[in-house]
């Protein structure tokens, strides 16, 4: 079954409405009464918000560069599953079209001269910053998860099961055991049904 | 410690110390660090370098030559020189510092790029005739537009939208994130004086960098403005800060430093003006002679100078008939 959205995942298809994106997701179910951080107090929220932007700033712009930046990982690994549902020569074409768009999107952004050393190093910047945040807590803010923690379990999650020509960037996420358990435990207690990650 | 590092950056207007964003985060962070270790530190406000191109200023040149340009890799830099405003931070205030300049780059500056210079009152009036004033002629004709289509292409590629234009819809969602995060950072600063503790951080820096623009730029389109002034909190966090850090540009609004680079302020636009003025009298006068050369009132003839005088007597007596007739 195809679906046609904006173009954007995630999206969720409510009776004859479709929302795409986590923001506008997030500000729909709140809408229909259900929202994850009502127990916050405003300098939570504050920075409940504040963590979700380092997390698309910081991890998803890192994500994305060493897909698409780093020429190894492009050619073995972006590149062919980006054009694997097209036909050739379409595949290609569309494919280097996208590293091309990031490419454009990391100058601009300023992160077009930097090495995948300085990358992983803001990774690792991130995540301990994360790190810092969730201490010994079972998630972010009080006992209850919000936005922010499955935020950041969406990402980690694919930064630790997602295949890669090197495996640093997994490595630098395991070094730090509370979000690793954090992950595990998330899984755990929502996804029980299905083993997501693999030990 | 060798011969001082230069900090190049655009210079100042409406009583801030300068008016780019990333000139006034490196600044506020030089000043309070060097403050504190009671050492000077040398600025220059530059027009126009050749080695320095304008759109990516600030610009810090090293004493071993080199140029650097982004503000992280200058704040990086400054901090191997021991200029750290930092390292009175606890682990998780420093995690905080990092999560909250991710959100001002988020959900702040798209709204500052398109205030000052996508919004077309705006950058007509204000910005494009700032950059052009403070910029050496012929550069002052091109180059503001280059640097309005570098900034419309990174809030577009910034939006995830190649066809972005500047329009109400567009305003109206970027004014409402800026709002929003601006109604954040006010509900964290709550009545401290600083982010963290008593003195800057590198957090402070950048909501400097990112509000005093706002707040004293007189625009005609001042929606932020209005939504920053009613956050009493952030607009006295500002004035503090211009009031410990650039005393002189917060008392005067139009004085412009002295700096060491010779093409200061305002002596550039008398010159110029004068230049141009001249330049437009010669271009007249040009336009007349060749106009009375084609059309043959005044013909030049080798060695005989009464040819000069007679033959256009009767040519502009004809002339003034026919003029008569018709």
């Amino acid at each position: 079954m195809f679906v046609l959205s904006v173009g954007k995942i995630p999206f969720i298809h409510v009776g004859n409405q479709v929302v795409s994106e986590l923001g506008p997701i997030v500000q729909f179910t709140k809408a229909k009464g259900h929202s994850l951080s009502d127990s916050l107090d405003d300098v939570q929220r504050a920075e409940m918000k504040a963590y979700m932007e380092l997390v698309y700033n910081m991890l998803l712009t890192s994500e994305l560069f060493v897909q698409w930046c780093d020429d190894a990982t492009a050619g073995e690994i972006s590149r062919p599953r980006y054009s694997s549902p097209y036909s050739w020569p379409l595949g290609n074409i569309l494919a280097y079209q996208k590293q091309w768009e990031v490419r454009r999107k990391m100058n601009a952004i300023g992160w077009g001269g930097k090495t995948l050393e300085q990358v992983y190093e803001d990774v690792n910047q991130c995540c301990q910053a994360l790190s810092q945040r969730l201490g010994t807590q079972p998630y972010f803010f009080n006992k209850q998860a919000t936005e922010l923690d499955a935020l950041v379990f969406g990402h980690l999650f694919t930064i630790l099961t997602t295949r890669l020509t090197s495996t640093e960037l997994a490595e630098r996420v395991k070094s730090y055991s509370n979000l690793l358990s954090f992950c595990r435990r998330i899984e755990q207690t929502y996804f029980e049904d299905k083993k997501l990650m693999k030990d | 410690m060798a011969a001082p590092d230069e900090l190049f950056c655009w210079e100042g207007d409406w009583g801030l110390p300068s008016v780019s964003t990333d000139c006034l985060v490196v600044l506020v962070r030089v000043r309070s660090a060097s403050l504190r270790r009671k050492k000077s530190s040398k600025t220059s406000h530059a027009l126009l370098l050749p080695m320095v191109s304008p759109g990516s200023l600030p610009a810090l040149r090293t004493n071993q030559n080199e140029t650097l340009s982004r503000p992280s890799d200058i704040i990086i830099h400054l901090r191997k020189q021991k200029f750290n405003a930092d390292f009175d931070l606890s682990a998780k205030e420093g995690a905080d510092s990092l999560a909250f300049i991710s959100l001002l780059e988020e959900k702040l500056m798209p709204a500052l790029i398109y205030t000052f210079w996508v919004e077309p009152k705006n950058f007509v009036e204000v910005t494009r005739r700032w950059y052009a004033e403070h910029m050496m002629f012929p550069l002052n004709f091109f180059l503001p537009g280059r640097m309005q289509s570098r900034q419309l292409e990174k809030l577009r590629l910034l939006r995830g939208d190649e066809h972005l234009e500047a329009g109400e819809e567009l305003e109206k969602e970027l004014y409402r994130d800026a709002a929003e995060c601006m109604n954040l950072l006010s509900q964290r600063l709550g009545s401290h004086k600083f982010f963290f503790g008593d003195s800057p951080s590198s957090l402070d820096a950048y909501v400097f960098g990112h509000l005093a623009p706002i707040l004293k730029c007189k625009l005609p389109n001042g929606k932020l403005q209005q939504h920053l002034k009613s956050l009493d909190n952030l607009s006295d966090f500002c004035s503090n800060i211009l009031l410990l850090y650039f005393p002189r540009d917060g008392r005067e609004p139009s004085a412009q430093k002295a700096p060491a680079a010779p093409e200061a302020g305002d002596f550039d636009n008398v010159p110029n003006k004068r230049r141009k003025q001249f330049l437009s009298a010669l271009f007249a006068l040009g336009a007349m002679l060749s106009y009375a050369l084609l059309t043959g009132m005044v013909s030049i003839q080798h060695g005989h100078q009464e040819a000069l005088e007679e033959p256009p007597d009767p040519e502009h007596i004809g002339a003034h008939e026919e003029e008569g007739d018709g």
